[in-house]
C-alpha cells in the first residue's frame, strides 16, 4: 500500500492531485476572515462614506485620517468590467472603493483597507521567535487607475511592518496578486485574543506611513514610497476579494468557506440582532413592586464574542410600564440587557417589528 | 462626550454610553471602544455623572 508524504506545509496524499494544505479543500488555511467579502452585516450592500472605523463588509474596515474622501460598498455591480475572471475565480463578492476628490495626501495622511487579525489565529506562526514561518498573502485587485500598488503586514503595536508592493499593469481588469513574506523573527506578535496581525492595501498614504517594500521595518508603514493613490484622483475605483493568508512560500487556491461558517466566524467580531418579522421578538416581563426596578431581557449571542461588547440598542421597542433599555453587566455570551419599571404591576417590553441591538467586539 | 451608566443590579458604574450613537460601552480593557474611552480620559475628559436609581 503506498500512503502519502508529509512536507512542511502539505499533506500529499497517495491519489494524485488530493492534499491537504493546498487547493481550494482544505479547511481553515486562511486566516483571513471574510476574505470573498460575502459577509455584510452591517449594510446589506449598501454603499457608505468611507470614514475611519467604517466597515462595508464585515471584518474589513476603512483607516483614514481625512473624512469623505470616498465611498465603499460591497459589490456595487456584479457586472463591472472584467468581471467573467472574478467570476470564474469563484467571487460573487468583492470590496469596493471610490474616491469622491481628488485629494492630496500629506505627509501625515494615510487611507488603508485594513483587517485586524485576532491573535488566536495566527499563534502558530511563532512570529517574534527563531522559528517563525513564512507566510504567502494572495487576493485579486483591481482599479481604474494602473501602476505600483502597495500595503503592509504589521504587530499591533507598529513597531514592526512590512511594507509589500504589486502590480495593476491593465486598468479595469481583475489581477491576482501573490506576496510570500519570510516570518519575522523580532517584534512582539500577541497571541491573545488582542490585535496579533494587522494587514493594510493602501488607497494613499503619506511619507510618514511609506516605505520600502520587502524589508522589515520598525516603525508604523502601511504602503510603499510611491505607490498610486487611489484618493488623488476623482472617481477612481480600488477593488479587491479573494484576500488570503496562509502559511507557506505559495498561494494555494483560497479556502472556501460555506456562508454560515463564514458568518459564525464574523459574529465574533460584530453581530446584528433582527427585527422581528410579524411578532414580538425578543420580549421580556415582570411584576414590577414599584416605579425603577431593573429585569431581564433574556438574549444570548449565536457565537462567543472576542471581547465584552459595545451594545447599540437601535429602532422602536414597544414600552408597557417600562423604559430605559440598557445593558447591565454585558458578558462575552450575552448582551445582559435590563428594562426599568414605570410603575408598580404588570411590565414588559419587547422589540416587535422594529426594535433590535447589535454589538461589536471588532479589533 | 461619555455619561456613565450604572449597573441597576450591582448599583456601580460598570458601562460608559458614547452620547454620539447612544452605545452603552463596557469597562473591558480588550474592548475598543472602551480603549478609545480611556484615551478620552486620559487626556484630560470627563464624562457625565450616572443618573441615580433604584435596582
Amino acid at each position: 500500500m503506498t500512503y502519502g508524504t508529509v512536507s512542511a506545509d502539505i499533506i500529499q496524499s497517495s491519489v494524485p492531485g488530493v492534499s491537504l494544505g493546498a487547493g481550494d479543500a482544505t479547511m481553515m488555511k486562511n486566516r483571513i476572515i471574510n476574505g470573498a467579502m460575502v459577509i455584510d452585516q452591517r449594510n446589506s450592500g449598501a454603499s457608505i462614506t468611507a470614514n475611519n472605523a467604517a466597515y462595508p463588509v464585515d471584518r474589513f474596515r476603512m483607516d483614514c485620517t481625512q473624512s469623505s474622501k470616498g465611498n465603499c460598498q460591497q459589490t456595487p455591480s456584479a457586472t463591472e468590467t472584467g468581471y467573467a475572471t472574478r467570476v470564474a475565480a469563484g467571487f460573487t463578492n468583492y470590496f469596493a472603493f471610490t474616491s469622491t476628490s481628488a485629494y492630496s495626501v500629506s505627509s501625515s495622511d494615510e487611507f488603508t483597507i485594513t483587517q485586524n487579525i485576532e491573535g488566536y489565529n495566527i499563534a502558530d506562526l511563532a512570529w517574534g521567535t527563531a522559528n517563525a514561518k513564512t507566510v504567502t498573502l494572495s487576493f485579486l485587485a483591481y482599479s481604474s487607475l494602473t501602476g505600483t500598488f502597495g500595503g503592509s503586514l504589521q504587530n499591533s503595536s507598529n513597531t514592526r511592518s512590512y511594507p509589500f508592493s504589486y502590480t495593476i499593469s491593465s486598468a479595469n481588469t481583475w489581477t491576482t496578486v501573490s506576496v510570500t513574506i519570510s516570518g519575522e523573527t523580532s517584534g512582539t506578535w500577541l497571541s491573545t485574543n488582542g490585535i496579533g496581525m494587522r494587514i493594510f492595501f493602501s488607497l494613499g498614504c503619506g511619507s510618514t506611513y511609506s516605505g520600502t517594500a520587502g524589508s522589515w521595518a520598525s516603525s508604523d508603514i502601511r504602503s510603499v514610497t510611491g505607490a498610486t493613490s487611489v484618493v488623488g484622483t476623482n472617481g477612481a475605483t480600488f477593488y479587491i476579494t479573494g484576500v488570503q493568508l496562509e502559511v507557506g512560500s505559495s498561494a494555494t487556491g483560497y479556502e472556501y468557506r460555506q456562508y454560515q461558517q463564514e458568518l459564525a466566524l464574523c459574529q465574533r467580531y460584530y453581530y446584528l440582532g433582527s427585527p422581528a418579522s410579524s411578532s414580538l421578538g425578543i420580549f421580556g416581563r415582570n411584576y414590577a413592586t414599584a416605579t425603577g426596578y431593573t429585569y431581564p431581557l433574556n438574549y444570548n449571542f449565536p457565537v462567543t464574542m472576542r471581547a465584552i461588547p459595545t451594545i447599540t440598542v437601535t429602532g422602536t421597542w414597544t414600552y408597557s410600564n417600562s423604559n430605559s433599555l440598557a445593558p447591565n453587566g454585558p458578558t462575552v455570551n450575552s448582551p445582559s440587557l435590563g428594562f426599568n419599571s414605570a410603575g408598580s404591576g404588570d411590565t414588559y417590553v419587547f422589540s416587535g417589528t422594529t426594535g433590535s441591538f447589535n454589538a461589536s467586539a471588532e479589533l | 462626550m461619555y455619561k456613565l451608566i450604572k449597573n441597576q443590579i450591582t448599583q456601580k458604574s460598570d458601562t460608559v454610553q458614547r452620547l454620539s450613537d447612544g452605545a452603552f460601552i463596557p469597562f473591558d480593557p480588550e474592548n475598543t471602544d472602551y480603549q478609545a474611552y480611556l484615551k478620552f480620559l486620559a487626556e484630560g475628559g470627563t464624562p457625565l455623572p450616572a443618573d441615580e436609581g433604584v435596582a
